[in-house]
């Protein structure tokens, strides 16, 4: 079956169906995808703040990134199952939105930016916690993450208004 | 401040004429009617709010004993207050934005009033009582205090994110 087929067949389900006539359901889970986002991404963005250098200046590096990674643990569950549950809802909808495509796109380099770091940059966190900060090349993932997350939070925001 | 939706509305003195001119100024009707502006408003609303609600639960989580408990609480206040105060400004004035382009949507709204009072609420509290909780660290406390004051603070920053999202599916 041809993906947009189906995602229309998806939102179409008794399952599906079930959630958007719900007078509760749909609001319940829609705010949770809103509310967990200082949950995830609002912990990646304060870890990215001080991969930049600019908050948290006074703690090591070493130590601040992973005590936030570790928080936006709390999040990203919530994150990805209510927003799985949204999509069921309107994947036929979402499919031609070239916000929701964006999204995707951005979801998807956040996530190989954020597991090159992982195996390259996170082993030698320990040994940037001199006066200098982190090296140029971790600086450039924090931007780029930062960049990539803030770009999910439009691009999710803007694709609701062409429902 | 929740006083002053009524007020507004019903007292013959009321600001709505004020209110109409200045949400028929020229940047809010292009924020209005342009088709990106609502929009871009939104997405700095929340930007903002990701922030603010992040600094805040790292900090009860904290306050609580629950989370970064390697950090020392005065000093963890201390660090996160310019990124909460800098999300506050944002929210609010990106809120401000949203509320001046369609007043209407918002002066008759119930949750929208709700939000207002949990908006004043959680201000007062933070700056009130929770930067007195947190400016020293609390080993003195009984930790049931500590907790108590995190779950009011979160109560009362998350109830205004629960009204705001209300505004949309309630009248």
């Amino acid at each position: 079956m041809p993906l947009f087929e189906w995602c229309q067949w998806l939102q179409h389900t008794r399952f599906a169906t079930a959630i958007t006539e719900s007078d509760w359901l749909f609001p319940l889970i829609e705010g949770s995808h809103i509310l967990a986002l200082p949950l995830s991404v609002g912990m990646i963005v304060i870890a990215d703040l001080r991969l930049l250098g600019l908050a948290f200046c006074g703690e090591a590096t070493g130590k601040v990134v992973p005590s936030f990674l570790r928080l936006s643990r709390i999040g990203f569950p919530v994150m990805f199952l209510t927003g799985g549950l949204l999509f069921i809802t309107q994947a036929g909808k979402a499919y031609g939105n070239p916000f929701f495509r964006t999204k995707l796109i951005f979801l998807l380099l956040a996530g190989i930016n954020a597991a090159l770091y992982q195996k390259l940059l996170y082993p030698k966190m320990a040994d940037w916690d001199s006066a200098r900060g982190a090296p140029p090349s971790a600086k450039f993932c924090a931007a780029f993450s930062l960049a990539l997350w803030i770009g999910v939070i439009v691009c999710g925001r803007t694709m609701a208004y062409q429902f | 401040m929740f006083a002053a939706a009524p007020w507004l509305i019903n007292s013959d003195m009321s600001l709505l004429p004020l209110l109409e001119s200045v949400s028929n100024w020229a940047p809010i009707v292009l924020i209005r009617d342009s088709k990106y502006g609502m929009p871009a408003v939104q997405s700095f609303h929340l930007v903002g709010l990701t922030m603010l609600l992040a600094t805040v639960v790292a900090l009860d989580l904290r306050l609580a004993g629950l989370g970064l408990r390697d950090y020392g609480l005065s000093r963890l206040a201390r660090q996160l207050k310019p990124w909460t105060v800098g999300a506050i400004v944002l929210v609010m004035s990106s809120g401000l934005l949203i509320f001046l382009a369609t007043p209407g949507k918002y002066l008759d709204s119930h949750p929208f009033r709700l939000k207002m009072v949990f908006l004043g609420s959680a201000l007062l509290f933070h700056f009130g009582v929770l930067r007195r909780f947190t400016a020293a660290d609390s080993m003195a406390r009984p930790w049931p205090v500590n907790v108590v004051v995190a779950c009011l603070s979160l109560t009362l920053w998350f109830g205004v994110g629960w009204a705001g999202r209300a505004i949309a599916f309630i009248p």
